[in-house]
């Protein structure tokens, strides 16, 4: 084993504990954080960045043509579907209104989506979360036929 | 009697790099599709050998005729230079943004998170979809609703109490937009995120109010 060897094998060890402690980070931030939007930064961002580390990691340890491949394609698919996955379960915590509406500074999209409603009465800041969900849109309120925002 | 298998370059209706299969039901395969499912199916056994390589063929041609794709012109083009610098930003923001979301979760203070709305340059259902995959990967902000008639990405921010986070969110939503578009643009949407960002008066008004 040559120097190099040594040098590569303890760069990656290195790697996988820095993406370990950040995938670590994400979970603390996702029990502090307090809701689901909130939630959703900690869960995905930390994470992306804590598997490509251990990728790169791993990848320094194993050095073989394919495998370092196949390492890429796992990373290429997580930074694709990551997003993905986050976003519906934010969108579909936004609609049912499973977020602290009182917490939100200002929301662009609830004005969009009233103004297309052209009925919603406004929402009551200062409920607790649990009701959120009656004041914020059953799913007999949601906006109707009319806006559908488009999925991406 | 018609060929059984028509290239694109014989039959100019089709679109570049696919071939046609005359049938009583025509299908169009597209051949870089192909090319990257065969790819990926390499990838995943891990050797690369001849019988790894033609049955993925196989795999992929079965896969792209039984479930084919609506036939669309994704106005996809790579350019490798701007993919470059796409990845290189993309890998440099999660960076030094992964030190700002520690930051965050540790903060004892509450957040005040909002919903923006930043409205996009680009118009192309392929690059909207893009810039949103992106703007998700990089911490800062993530997509809650995106709405294609206006090109819009609503976006959840935690710590929107200061204004300059909120402008710095939406730059770099644009930056991230423009760099996507470079590296993956038709020359037409080029011309379009070359220009300023659309302004956001109207905005900038509720939130007084707010």
């Amino acid at each position: 084993m040559t120097v190099w060897q040594q040098i590569a094998d303890t760069a990656g060890a290195v790697l996988v504990f820095i993406g370990a402690a950040i995938c670590l980070l994400g979970v603390v931030g996702m029990l502090r954080l307090p809701d689901v939007l909130s939630r959703s930064h900690a869960a995905t961002k930390p994470q992306t960045l804590g598997l490509l580390l251990v990728l790169a990691g791993v990848a320094l340890r194993l050095r073989g043509g394919m495998d370092v491949a196949t390492l890429a394609l796992i990373g290429f698919f997580q930074l694709l579907t990551g997003p993905v996955a986050a976003h519906l379960v934010a969108r579909s915590a936004y609609r049912t209104g499973q977020i602290e509406r009182c917490e939100l500074l200002f929301d662009d999209l609830d004005a969009q989506l009233t103004e297309i409603q052209d009925a919603g009465p406004a929402q009551e800041p200062g409920r607790r979360p649990e009701d959120g969900r009656e004041g914020g849109g059953e799913p007999g309120q949601e906006p109707g036929p009319a806006p559908g925002p488009s999925r991406s | 009697m018609r060929n059984l298998i028509t290239l694109s370059f014989r039959n100019p209706d089709l679109p570049p790099f696919s071939c046609e299969f005359a049938g009583r039901r025509r299908r169009v395969l597209d051949l870089p599709l192909i090319a990257w499912l065969t790819l990926i199916w390499v990838l995943l056994w891990s050797t690369l050998s001849w019988a790894n390589v033609v049955t993925g063929v196989v795999v992929a041609v079965v896969v792209c005729l039984a479930f084919p794709l609506p036939q669309v012109d994704y106005g996809l083009r790579l350019h490798p230079w701007g993919i470059l610098l796409f990845g290189g930003y993309l890998l440099y923001d999660m960076y030094t943004s992964g030190v700002k979301v520690t930051r965050q979760i540790f903060a004892g203070r509450p957040h005040r998170p909002a919903v923006i709305a930043v409205p996009l340059r680009c118009r192309s259902d392929l690059m909207l979809a893009a810039t949103a995959v992106a703007v998700s990967n990089v911490p800062g902000g993530s997509v809650v609703e995106v709405r294609r008639a206006t090109a819009t990405l609503f976006l959840h921010v935690l710590d929107a109490d200061r204004p300059e986070e909120l402008d710095a969110a939406r730059r770099s939503v644009w930056r991230l937009e423009e760099l996507t578009v470079r590296a993956f643009g038709t020359p037409d949407e080029i011309g379009r995120v070359s220009g300023p960002p659309p302004s956001i008066e109207g905005d900038d008004d509720r939130r007084e109010e707010a």
